[in-house]
């Protein structure tokens, strides 16, 4: 009997295409996949979270101690100033009853104001130093006040969940970054809408209150002067939450035009104690960025 | 963003060295083969009855490690299923290495040839689940030797 081992051909037990070509296809089909459903997921769940009554909300901001973090007894008469205006604002913007804005203020030299979960606003004095008049800072106020108004830090925070949890469970884990970070691209286009909404509901604030437009554009020429003096670029507009700023004041513009709203008017003066009260307050050590 | 530059260079240090490490090995073992040819392994547990020969278990094992690049393409193939082709020819080369060394040693016995080969394999790497896998493969039968 003869016994042989022949030469059998190459490529019978292993595939003959380039990994490369695989690696492609496999890497364009996952990122495919998870934005798909990052943004259907995330889309549901924002929606669903829209739904959350504002009454639950207040329960889960409970958990932080807002007072903590904030000036305002260091401050009262700016705190109770900007909480007048708050109210004002909220009536205007017509807010269901039971949501109730809460303003604080914080003496640090960040040039910010954001909003957050159970209807708290915070302003920075960077910012407050930087306003010209009353009308800018309504806007301000009007744009943080429409955000809760909107319920979009309740959605936001429902959206980053089911994302995050979507993504570690196709992943197998949650150490898989180079994948999870595809998600976050959706949750910040998601914000950015949320920015333009909230900047609509601001002008609509803005005209009930003077009957005008006047100052609201210059909110945005202060973040993009800030930028330019520290010559900071603005993210490119897929990765930053905020429209840019030239198309924020386009923006405005194209509403006033479109509603026939008048972009000049007589500007209301901030009160006389209010850069007073930003200069006397020493900057708090937690806060205090040199 | 640094995380996917970490990445990054992992896949192309894991697909340059792994993919020249492959190329090599398979010319070595191809180059080999040919060698071995004069030395048969069977898979049949017959052996030949034109005669009395000694009979000695000879075995050849061999590990291979994965590379990131490898392990990459595998892990997102896990998402849509189909054939892991990235390890593929990691288990090709081991498997054909350990016959390779399995007939080196009955080559050393002056064996005519080696029946009932059987393979084991094994994944070396534990049950961690982040670590990246080693295999094994170990490769026995009969070497016959014609008395």
């Amino acid at each position: 009997m003869n016994y042989e081992n022949p030469h059998i051909p190459e490529g019978i037990n292993t595939s003959k295409e380039h990994p490369l070509k695989e690696f492609a296809i496999l890497l364009i089909g996952s990122v495919v996949l998870i934005l798909i459903l990052s943004t259907v997921l995330g889309a549901s769940a924002g929606w669903l979270a829209g739904k959350i009554p504002f009454d639950a909300e207040n329960k889960i901001a409970a958990i932080y101690d807002i007072d903590e973090d904030v000036d305002d007894k260091s401050s009262p008469e700016l705190t109770h100033y900007l909480q007048s205006l708050t109210d004002k604002i909220s009536k205007a913007q017509n807010l269901p009853k039971d949501m109730k804005i809460t303003a604080h203020y914080i003496n640090s030299d960040t040039v910010n104001a954001f909003a957050t979960l159970g209807g708290h606003i915070f302003i920075f004095r960077g910012l407050l130093e930087k306003l010209p008049n009353e009308n800018t800072l309504v806007t301000l106020l009007g744009h943080e006040i429409a955000h809760v108004k909107f319920r979009h830090p309740i959605k936001s925070l429902g959206r980053g969940i089911v994302v995050s949890i979507a993504i570690s469970a196709i992943t197998g884990s949650t150490d898989t970054k180079i994948l999870g970070d595809a998600g976050l691209l959706t949750v910040l286009k998601f914000g950015r809408d949320m920015e333009q909404q909230s900047d609509e509901e601001a002008m609509n604030t803005l005209h009930a209150l003077y009957g005008h437009l006047n100052g609201g554009a210059e909110l945005f020429n202060i973040f993009h002067n800030m930028r330019t003096e520290m010559n900071i670029a603005e993210p490119a507009e897929m990765f930053s939450t905020h429209p840019l700023d030239k198309k924020r004041i386009a923006n405005f513009k194209q509403v006033a035009n479109k509603k026939g709203w008048q972009e000049t008017g007589e500007l209301t003066p901030l009160p006389i104690f209010f850069q007073a009260a930003l200069s006397s307050s020493p900057p708090s050590e937690a806060y205090s960025i040199d | 963003m640094y995380e996917l530059a970490i990445t990054l260079i992992l896949i192309s240090l894991g697909y340059f060295f792994g993919r020249r490490a492959e190329k090599k090995h398979y010319k070595s073992i191809i180059a080999r083969e040919k060698i071995m040819n004069s030395l048969p392994a069977m898979a049949s547990r017959m052996p030949p009855q034109d005669g009395n020969y000694d009979q000695v278990l000879v075995s050849g094992s061999v590990v291979i490690a994965n590379d990131y690049f490898k392990m990459f393409v595998a892990g997102l193939r896990n998402l849509f299923g189909g054939q892991m082709s990235s390890y593929e020819t990691l288990l090709d080369r081991a498997r054909r290495e350990a016959v390779l060394r399995m007939k080196d040693e009955a080559k050393l016995l002056g064996a005519s040839a080696v029946f009932n080969v059987k393979y084991e394999t094994s994944n070396i790497s534990g049950q961690t689940k982040k670590k990246m896998p080693a295999i094994e493969v170990h490769a026995y039968g009969t070497a016959l030797t014609k008395v």
